[in-house]
């Protein structure tokens, strides 16, 4: 495959590093990285431009500078990590050199010039593919779409002059718990409202710690039940999964929920209501109380 | 306070048809007000409230920017006016031409001191024309906004982040994007949506508001996914046999 020149990655997690990084190094030929964190986090990239860990200020302040960066450099391509700050900077970005950004590709390839992206749309009815327009591409990047192979250390660390912005931080709460990387896990057990109540998410805890995966949900149980936070919900508007196996449990099989979990390479669905659609879009399914059948299923992955 | 929050009519997604070719038709598809630009209105609503002002609607599409539906679910929510901007074009416009027509709306409404956008429109979800506006008008933007307080001229503004809850104090005029839990938009009474045909509107064309359509994309294909073959094999009832073989898949996948 051809190559761009060079390639701007602009990320603040690690993984987002990792994977954007590597991604980078698949479509272009120089790598320079903007970022947020640890300082130690920076990989793959020639230079690396150091944000800061930006515990006591907001990313947003950094984006007049960055967006200068940008119009300087004049790289081919910017990759950029699809968070929410990442969503304002590839805006800003974008805005700034008059193209649109390509957001959420499932997909990124390379056809002599253009830069084409694919991604859902109209809540998973289709994949749309689109190109860029203009000098410098502009692409905002979910977790899973690249791959994180073998890291090398960054090139030469630079402290990022973060610049002025008419906003101004006041403090920041960090959140409690620990972090999910759905994108990347290789099982993932799926809640839905068959739960019924809060307390039964533990069921789907024990199966998630037996088979070491993570726990996903359905748009309501985020949204309407609260039972699990946003960031846990797959879907059009959430995480799109695509682990080795997506265990559905208590979910119905709404579209939008099967658009973000149908690249999982198999599917298993437990519901007690025979005719949820769930079960015309899994490879195997028992039909029952998902309290039942979960424990028992637990029991026999522990041994 | 004078707010827009600004929406837009999506097609409903599940009557979306797919033809033979994986091609979309929307024939049979009704429209409705992007979900989240609710949350939008509600939130100006809630500010207006609050602080006093007024709250009006804007959105930039092609013909159904006037049609009366749609004008009214949107007016029923609390807004006193819409402004439409109607061109063909916007059929496919994309998030940098639709925040270029969007701002040269609020340019030539004048003296708006905030504009609410939602998180993402409800067809294709980019969640691009709330910060491209921003950046296009040059004013304060944020995203994520989960919580708004205001001040002097100012707003104290939460912002919902991956690894937190940032505070932030914006300046006005200033774009704030909110968040989908940042309330519950209201249910309008049947008093509200008899009302809403009432309220003002106004419907400009690009001439009228001095704005192009230029994308910044070029779309290539819009198809149906080839779905994806699953083997539907279904056991009926929990019974010890049929979670073995359930398992016996499970663990077979996993060795692979």
């Amino acid at each position: 495959m051809n190559k761009v020149q060079n390639v701007l990655v602009v990320a603040e997690s690690i993984s987002g590093i990792a994977e954007l990084t590597a991604g980078a190094a698949a479509l272009g030929e120089n790598i320079e990285l903007i970022y947020a964190g640890n300082r130690s986090d920076a990989v793959n990239a020639e230079t690396a431009y150091y944000l800061g860990d930006m515990r006591n200020d907001t990313i947003l302040n950094a984006i007049t500078s960055i967006v200068s960066l940008v119009q300087r450099n004049k790289p081919s391509l910017v990759l950029v990590e699809s968070t929410r700050n990442g969503r304002i900077i590839s805006a800003t970005i974008a805005a700034a050199i008059g193209t649109s950004v390509l957001t959420d590709p499932s997909e990124i390839k390379l056809e002599e010039e253009a830069v084409i992206s694919i991604r859902m749309v109209y809540g998973g009815a289709a994949f749309k593919a689109e190109k860029g327009v203009g000098e410098v591409k502009v692409v905002c990047v979910g977790g899973g779409v690249f791959e994180a192979g073998q890291t090398r250390a960054a090139g030469t660390i630079v402290d990022f002059d973060m610049g002025a912005s008419d906003i101004r931080f006041v403090e920041k709460r960090a959140k409690e718990g620990k972090k999910v990387n759905l994108a990347a896990a290789k099982c993932v057990v799926g809640v839905g409202r068959g739960f019924g109540s809060e307390a039964n998410l533990a069921l789907a805890r024990d199966l998630a710690d037996a088979i070491g995966g993570e726990v996903g949900c359905s748009r309501p149980v985020a949204e309407e039940e609260k039972w699990m936070p946003k960031e846990s919900y797959c879907g059009v508007s959430g995480v799109m999964i695509k682990p080795d196996v997506y265990i559905a449990c208590g979910i119905s099989g709404q579209v939008q929920h099967m658009s973000g979990v149908n690249q999982s390479k198999m599917i298993l669905a437990i519901n007690k209501d025979k005719s949820a659609p769930i079960f015309e879009k899994c490879d195997y399914g028992i039909v029952d109380d998902l309290k039942i059948v979960l424990p028992i299923l637990t029991q026999k992955i522990k041994g | 306070m004078k707010i827009v929050a600004c929406y837009k009519c999506v097609p409903e997604e599940e009557e979306i048809k797919v033809k033979s070719d994986r091609t979309l038709d929307f024939l049979k598809a009704q429209w409705k007000i992007g979900l989240y630009d609710l949350n939008a209105v509600e939130a100006g609503m809630k500010l207006m409230e609050e602080v006093g002002g007024e709250v009006a609607v804007m959105t930039a599409a092609d013909d159904i920017v006037e049609n009366s539906k749609m004008r009214k679910a949107i007016l029923s929510r609390g807004p006193a006016q819409m402004y439409g901007i109607k061109d063909d074009a916007m059929k496919t416009a994309d998030s940098y031409a639709t925040a270029q027509v969007l701002k040269a709306g609020i340019e030539k409404i004048g003296g708006i001191d905030l504009v609410l956008c939602g998180e993402g429109s409800g067809d294709i979800y980019a969640q691009q024309v709330g910060p491209v506006l921003g950046a296009l008008l040059g004013w304060p933007t944020v995203n994520a906004v989960s919580k708004i307080t205001p001040a002097d001229r100012k707003l104290l503004v939460e912002r919902s982040i991956e690894d937190g809850t940032e505070v932030l104090e914006v300046d006005l005029p200033a774009v704030v994007c909110v968040t989908s839990d940042i309330n519950i938009p209201r249910i309008p009474t049947m008093k509200e949506i008899l009302g809403a045909g009432k309220k003002p509107s106004t419907i400009w064309n690009l001439a009228d508001v001095g704005a192009k359509i230029v994308n910044g994309s070029d779309t290539i294909s819009i198809l149906a996914p080839e779905q994806t073959d699953r083997l539907r094999i279904i056991f009926e009832g929990g019974s010890e046999e049929n979670i073995e073989a359930l398992y016996s898949h499970l663990r077979k996948m996993r060795r692979q």
